[in-house]
């Protein structure tokens, strides 16, 4: 594939923008732009150009009209047929990793990690694999909106700088109030709208708030910072209720690190996570307690205790007594955590998500005490990823209630929707005068503001990022603007009363500002072009200055014990997650995301209150029974589930569900939980005490799983830490099954996949990008339900043993390519086949759909197409709309009713790759095939590559002591093998 | 033994001496002429009011079944309750079941012929017809559970084609199934119809004119009832039964290896050629029982179709549903000690999974029910017979549902596990085809000679 710098396309279509010069307008493919259509948006070209591709091509009988056009003037950046990839940066969520986006024809369609940035090395999450889908949801807006009524942008722009400059003695305050931005330009932008509106205040908002975490840090070191975590300098991890692994801060980042330090030989790390609910990182951890959010503290402060005895002459001071009592539950696995953190002093790291100051500071002194300050906790060049301030944001409201806010922006947040007192914002609103809303569409809060202005979707948006000191990336479009939306930064500057472009802007602040201190970089020009080319640049930003840690951790430590001795005041706790598939709640109009597993209930199209095995049967509850969950400020309604693993008092519920202006497809999915906890001293909590009533009725779950157990059979197979090393007895020696048919011809390749479960964290980042790429589509709750899924990949949860103690597994499951292929023997028109080159190949256009090679496919990952899964108005979803077809790869057939479809190792991708290798005149080399589930992994658990050939990764993987094939007995012999997890239950 | 009426008596016991006479098979002795005009009554009077209600209900199920599969074609397969889990259910359950049902006809025309047991003539007639329609019922199918029945005549291997050219795949039982269904179908049809010949013939010889005298005279092709077409006609019938009787064996054998050459737990297994064969007999004897028991007695035809060929089919179903139970223990037997995991969780699943109640409901239907007829007043009572073929049917349709679903729901993956749950298009068309075979057997019996009456006549004065 071509890598391609900045595009010309891009910095044409730019010039074409500011100059405004004539290109030409042909027709509009039926819902996108509306009036007022510019004839310098030559891009809508491109993208119209390939409304053909989202026709479903073996669709049966009729085909629909399409509007194809071919492009007048050539580009020759633009070749149909070759795709081109631009880095850019991500804005799924804050921790904006660095991506390399696949362009066809002028329109992104696949999201990639970027190999070069040294946080993420090319990984990416779901969320950000199904980013590229809400480029082109239906529900976005198509321009401006003034009071409920579509206007341009000069007349909005009339609107809001007149109320805005009316008021220029006006004390009352300007407030912007933003998500985290790690945009260094935007942050510069913000001061020029200072400069404007001398009372501008920037408020950040985060819903996962970790406020806490900063407060704690200014206390301790004096820098109000979020460190960077270094988990791969670690060699003992604890986590206290942070799913770092999963939504965490930079859960990307941090699942790298993480699995570099999960090696299969003694230098293993150990990893403790001590949670209420379960989640993606609690199930990958070697020892996982259940604790409850109000033990967290305690646990915390006696886990310092501990350590304290082990590390410190005298034990610190101050501490005495306030350990765990030697028969409190946990006493025994405390002390070994603090064993395994005193032997591994300055490489241990602990972490807390927990919006509580004094455990912050209990834990900072427990790093501080470890010697990790500077090596697992960096925070020096710290991570600038959650910048949110819920005193502010508490104070904004009560301001905005007394009317000194005269105007209020709102960019990328949604209080109305995930602020506990959503109420109270709303009402606070009315007394704004002017309130602004950058939102993509009509949001709930887009629902009560003034003037809807909405911003690019990052896909169609010049910017750059600062996820952690130091660590820059830079975005750029992939796509020209497909509805008329204008950049917020532009947006600011226009309303500041100096209008820019947002390119320009960006320039001029790299070459101001950044560039005179990348080292040794040469003249800006080509900085600037290889910069953007490559998506991220390192340039050494000065230290924060810290200090040693100087913070009151005695008092943090009484206030925690004093806290700690009040009873609960009621019987159960409730619990916030955020989960892989839902994160905040920003993507919930994103049908992959809906319909994405969760790794951990297996449930799709809604949440529910997790509860434990123990309690649901004390409680006469059972999955899928409606219960009431109370809280001092809110009541929720919820089907529950039994959760394995789950702690006994805590009822856990993700949030992220139940908006009501999403969209079409995320409406009324799930229950809101963001009401029923509250903010207490400024900080938002993520638990609130809770009563757990039955109402008697049952809802019907979609499940993509219902059972979770092995039940005796070896299908996730597991290894001893340091087994493999020894010349011992297999557990599992098979012997070698005769083989009764003759040899295949084989071709010059035989395509294989090695599948790490040691690695693998069940993040779905494969699933959702194997969708993407693969044009699987989406089905819909009510066929979930029925167990008609389509994925391609799947990731299995299996279960050992019930209780607290429970272990996980996750195993991603996809098509294992037998070289004997039970599928292929039963079909009765050959539409399946094995390839000279080991690939099982579905043939849509021969398959008559009588289903035989799913019945006999042992591992049931066939997928049979229902129905008319696209154009079909019974299932509303992206390849319904024309809009969304846009988001179909072309290289991939759309699969018509009626036909079997599974995993074929990207052929696709293969295919690419074997013709580049020939126009390069050279043999193909391991790695130049990357499947779109092997390259969205952010922990390389996957590898894909050449079995014939000896040296080639996947080869040495197999070969090795690791690896084995699931239902290997059944003699189909798959060429997707697996490597065993490995199981450490002490640390070396 | 003289002509004349003689009043039909009840059901006699049969006594010691019948074991060196050759039983009576026809009660009393009917002339030549009583016996045509006994047969031929039904064609030529008009339907009773019984016939017009069935065939009234017959026909709504019909109508139901054009409409549903209509939708099918429309909608895809997904109007069904089959998933990812449990890709066929009720349709192929349907298809074995129908097949099943053809087979009692084959063995009675074809294999009782060369065994020379004259007790066939009375029955052998509509029980072909009955083979011949449960074909065609089992034959929709096919071709309504495909993905794209449009694209249906892919699995059959026409030459030369233009894509390729390519075959089809013939390890695959389906294309098997194509073969031996085809070929059961057509011998079946040209069994049937070749026996009916000397039929049509006397009808075309009592028809009065018109249309009737026209179709009688085309489809009786020119028999002139002379001495050498008729020792030819006997050598053909001979042949032709030679050529049918390898079909009740193969082809519920074949179609078995839609199971048995997968690796379905439960499916993967050398007894079921012999086992469904058992069964197919076995439901279809249940199935003939069904219809002959209600026809006897609507079209007075009690004098040829008496308690002793009633009887005689009571012991088939004694036979070979015993068959049936012992293959069922031999199944778990087999998977007992074979020690495999997944063959011993199927069975274990079958007994005691969500899917039990289907189970115990088979073992009732197929295993306990026909023991009844070791008690000879039990085979010569009607209601007990008539009882016994409903539940005959209803235990082996369970039957193939207990092996295709419970079979596909649970096996290797448990992550794969699901349900089936029927929907009303299932249980829609589930219906409809009865409507469909049991309006093309009353069109049957009011159309053609329902009991062979050339055969008839060769057995009524031994």
């Amino acid at each position: 594939m071509n890598r391609r710098p900045a595009c010309e396309e891009a910095e044409t279509a730019a010039t074409a923008i500011a100059t405004g010069s004539p290109l030409v307008q042909i027709g509009l493919p039926t819902g996108t732009r509306s009036t007022g259509f510019e004839a310098s948006r030559r891009d809508v070209l491109s993208l119209m150009g390939f409304s053909l591709g989202a026709l479903g091509l073996g669709s049966g009988c009729r085909a629909p009209v399409q509007h194809a056009v071919p492009l007048p003037a050539a580009s020759t950046e633009m070749v149909p047929g070759v795709p081109n990839l631009y880095a850019t940066t991500c804005g799924a969520c804050s921790a904006s990793c660095g991506l390399v986006v696949k362009q066809r024809d002028g329109r992104p369609i696949k999201i990639e990690g970027n190999d070069a940035s040294p946080l993420t090395r090319g990984g990416t999450c779901a969320a950000g694999q199904a980013s590229v889908l809400s480029l082109y949801d239906d529900a976005r807006l198509r321009g401006p909106v003034w009071l409920g009524n579509p206007v341009s942008w000069e007349e909005i722009d009339r609107h809001i700088k007149t109320m805005l400059n009316a008021g220029s003695g006006d004390p009352r305050a300007v407030v912007l109030l933003s998500q985290t931005i790690t945009s260094p330009s935007a942050l510069a932008v913000l001061n020029d709208f200072r400069v404007a509106f001398p009372s501008f205040r920037h408020v950040v908002y985060d819903p996962m708030s970790l406020a806490a975490l900063r407060e704690a840090n200014r206390l301790a070191h004096g820098a109000a910072v979020v460190p960077h975590f270094r988990f791969d300098r670690a060699r003992v991890v604890v986590g206290l209720e942070a799913d770092f692994l999963g939504t965490w801060l930079a859960p990307v980042e941090f699942a790298r690190q993480w699995s570099r330090r999960r090696t299969a030989d003694g230098e293993r790390a150990f990893h403790v996570q001590c949670e209420s609910g379960m989640s993606v990182t609690g199930s990958n951890a070697d020892l996982r307690l259940a604790i409850a959010p109000s033990e967290l503290g305690p646990f915390a402060v006696a886990l310092l205790a501990a350590v304290a005895r082990r590390v410190s002459d005298d034990g610190l001071a101050g501490l005495r007594g306030a350990g765990l009592a030697p028969d409190a539950p946990h006493a025994a696995a405390i002390d070994r955590i603090a064993d395994a953190l005193a032997r591994h002093r300055g490489e241990a790291l602990v972490v807390t998500g927990s919006n509580d100051v004094a455990t912050q500071l209990v834990v900072a002194k427990l790093n501080a005490l470890l010697g990790g300050v500077g090596k697992t906790v960096d925070l020096e060049q710290p991570s600038l990823q959650r910048q949110g301030d819920d005193a502010q944001v508490a104070d904004l409201i009560q301001q905005m209630n007394r009317g000194a806010v005269r105007a209020l922006i709102v960019w990328g947040a949604n209080p109305v929707y995930d602020h506990p007192d959503g109420v109270a914002f709303t009402a606070a609103l009315k007394k704004v005068p002017l309130t602004i809303s950058l939102a993509d569409r009509r949001d709930e809060t887009g629902a009560h503001v003034r003037a809807l202005c909405p911003d690019h979707h990052f896909l169609e948006s010049w910017g750059d990022a600062e996820p952690v000191r130091g660590q820059f990336s830079l975005r750029q479009p992939l796509i020209a603007p497909l509805h008329d939306t204008r950049s917020g930064v532009e947006s600011l500057l226009v309303w500041a009363g100096r209008p820019t472009d947002h390119r320009t802007r960006l320039r001029d602040f790299w070459q101001r500002e950044l560039h005179p201190r990348a080292l040794g970089a040469g003249p800006f020009e080509g900085f600037w072009e290889r910069s953007l080319e490559r998506g991220v640049v390192e340039m050494p930003q000065p230290a924060v200055a810290v200090h040693a840690f100087a913070g009151d951790w005695q008092g943090a430590v009484r206030d925690i014990v004093t806290r700690g001795g009040r009873p609960p005041t009621e019987a159960y706790e409730l619990a916030l997650q955020e989960t892989v598939g839902a994160r905040d709640g920003r993507h919930a109009n994103n049908p992959w995301l809906q319909e994405l597993p969760d790794p951990i209930t297996r449930l799709t199209w809604g949440n529910v209150a997790c509860i434990a095995p123990a309690t649901a049967a004390a409680q006469g509850i059972t999955t899928g029974d409606v219960v009431t969950l109370t809280t001092e400020v809110g009541k929720l309604e919820l089907p529950a589930f039994v959760q394995p693993g789950q702690e006994r008092r805590t009822i856990s519920v993700a949030i992220g569900y139940g908006r009501w202006a999403a969209g079409k497809a995320g409406d009324g999915v799930g229950g809101n939980v963001f009401p029923l906890v509250r903010v207490e001293n400024g900080l938002r909590r993520a638990s609130a005490p809770v009563t757990l009533s039955k109402t008697g009725r049952r809802a019907r779950l979609a499940p993509a799983q219902t059972h979770f157990s092995m039940e005796g059979r070896d299908i996730v197979q597991t290894m001893a830490l340091g087994q493999d090393k020894h010349e011992a007895e297999h557990e599992h020696e098979h012997e070698a099954l005769p083989n009764l048919w003759r040899e295949r011809l084989h071709g010059a390749h035989a395509w294989g996949m090695s599948i790490d479960l040691d690695a693998c964290t069940g993040c779905s980042a494969c699933v959702v990008a194997c969708q993407a790429e693969n044009n699987v589509p989406v089905v819909g709750a009510e066929q979930v339900r029925k167990s008609r899924i389509m994925h391609w990949m799947r990731i299995d949860r299996y279960l050992e043993g019930d209780g607290e103690d429970v272990i996980s597994h996750h195993q991603p499951m996809m098509c294992q390519h037998c070289q004997h292929a039970p599928c292929e023997t039963v079909c009765p028109v050959l539409a399946t086949t094995t390839s000279s080159e080991g690939i099982n190949q579905q043939v849509y256009n021969r398959c008559i759909g009588t289903r035989y090679c799913a019945n006999n496919c042992p591992y049931k990952v066939r997928r049979f197409n229902w129905h008319n899964f696209t154009a079909n108005d019974d299932f509303p979803f992206n390849m319904t709309s024309p809009l969304g077809r846009l988001v179909l790869n072309p290289d991939v057939t759309v699969r018509s009713r009626g036909v079997m479809e599974k995993c074929n190792l990207c052929v696709q991708r293969i295919q690419l790759a074997k013709n580049q290798a020939l126009l390069q005149r050279r043999p193909m080399a391991d790695g130049d095939v990357a499947t779109a589930c092997q390259q969205a992994c952010p922990t390389g658990a996957i590898v894909f590559g050449d079995l014939a050939d000896a040296q080639s990764r996947v080869s040495k993987l197999l070969a090795g002591r690791r690896a084995y094939r699931v239902l290997e007995d059944l003699g189909t012999r798959p060429n997707v093998g697996y490597l065993k997890k490995i199981t450490s239950k002490e640390t070396t | 033994m003289s002509a004349g009426d003689i009043p039909i008596t009840t059901s006699p016991a049969v006594a010691p001496t019948d074991l060196v006479q050759p039983t009576r098979w026809i009660e009393g002795s009917p002339s030549l002429h009583r016996i045509t005009t006994d047969i031929a009554q039904p064609m030529e009077a008009r339907p009773g009011r019984g016939w017009w209600i069935c065939f009234g209900i017959a026909s709504a199920a019909l109508l139901n079944l054009l409409g549903m599969v209509t939708y099918l074609f429309a909608k895809g397969i997904g109007i069904w309750g089959l998933n990812n889990a449990v890709g066929w259910a009720f349709d192929i359950t349907n298809f074995v079941f129908w097949i099943g049902i053809g087979h009692a006809g084959t063995l009675i025309s074809a294999i009782l012929l060369l065994f020379r047991q004259k007790w066939r003539t009375s029955i052998n007639r509509s029980a072909e017809a009955m083979t011949i329609f449960a074909v065609m019922c089992a034959g929709l199918f096919p071709l309504i559970h495909m993905g794209r029945p449009w694209d249906c005549f892919f699995i059959f291997p026409y030459f030369p084609n233009q894509r390729g050219p390519l075959w089809v795949n013939f390890r695959s039982p389906l294309v098997w199934d194509v073969f031996a269904i085809s070929t059961y179908f057509t011998i079946s049809l040209v069994f049937w119809f070749m026996g009916m010949i000397p039929d049509l013939a006397t009808l075309r010889d009592r028809a009065v004119g018109g249309i009737k005298k026209f179709i009688f005279r085309i489809l009786s092709m020119g028999w002139n009832g002379s001495q050498r077409t008729w020792s030819r006609y006997e050598i053909v019938s001979l042949v032709l039964a030679a050529l049918a009787t390898p079909l009740v064996l193969s082809v519920h054998s074949i179609v078995s290896t839609d199971f048995a050459t997968s690796l379905v737990p439960g499916w993967h297994t050398t007894i079921f050629p012999p086992y469904f064969v058992a069964g197919a007999i076995y439901s279809g004897f249940g199935m003939v029982l069904t219809l002959l028991l209600i026809t006897r007695v609507t079209m007075n035809l009690q004098r040829y179709i008496t308690f002793n060929h009633l009887e005689a089919m009571a012991k088939v179903i004694l036979l070979t549903g015993s068959l049936v139970g012992y293959a069922y223990a031999t199944e778990f037997f087999n998977a007992w000690y074979s020690g495999n995991v997944h063959e011993r969780f199927h069975f274990i699943n079958r007994a005691t999974g969500p899917y039990a109640w289907c189970f115990y409901l088979m073992v009732l239907c197929n295993v306990l029910t026909p023991q009844v007829f070791w008690w000879k007043r039990a085979r010569r009572s009607i209601p007990v017979l008539f009882v016994a073929s409903i539940l005959i049917n209803v235990g082996m349709w369970f039957e193939r549902f207990v092996i295709i679903v419970v079979g596909l729901h649970r096996n290797f993956l448990p992550s794969a596990w699901g349900m089936f749950y029927p929907t009303v298009f299932d249980i829609g068309i589930l219906i409809g085809v009865f409507g469909l075979f049991f309006t093309l057997f009353l069109l049957f019996i009011r159309a053609l000679p329902m009991i062979a009456m050339w055969e008839i006549k060769g057995v009524s004065h031994d």
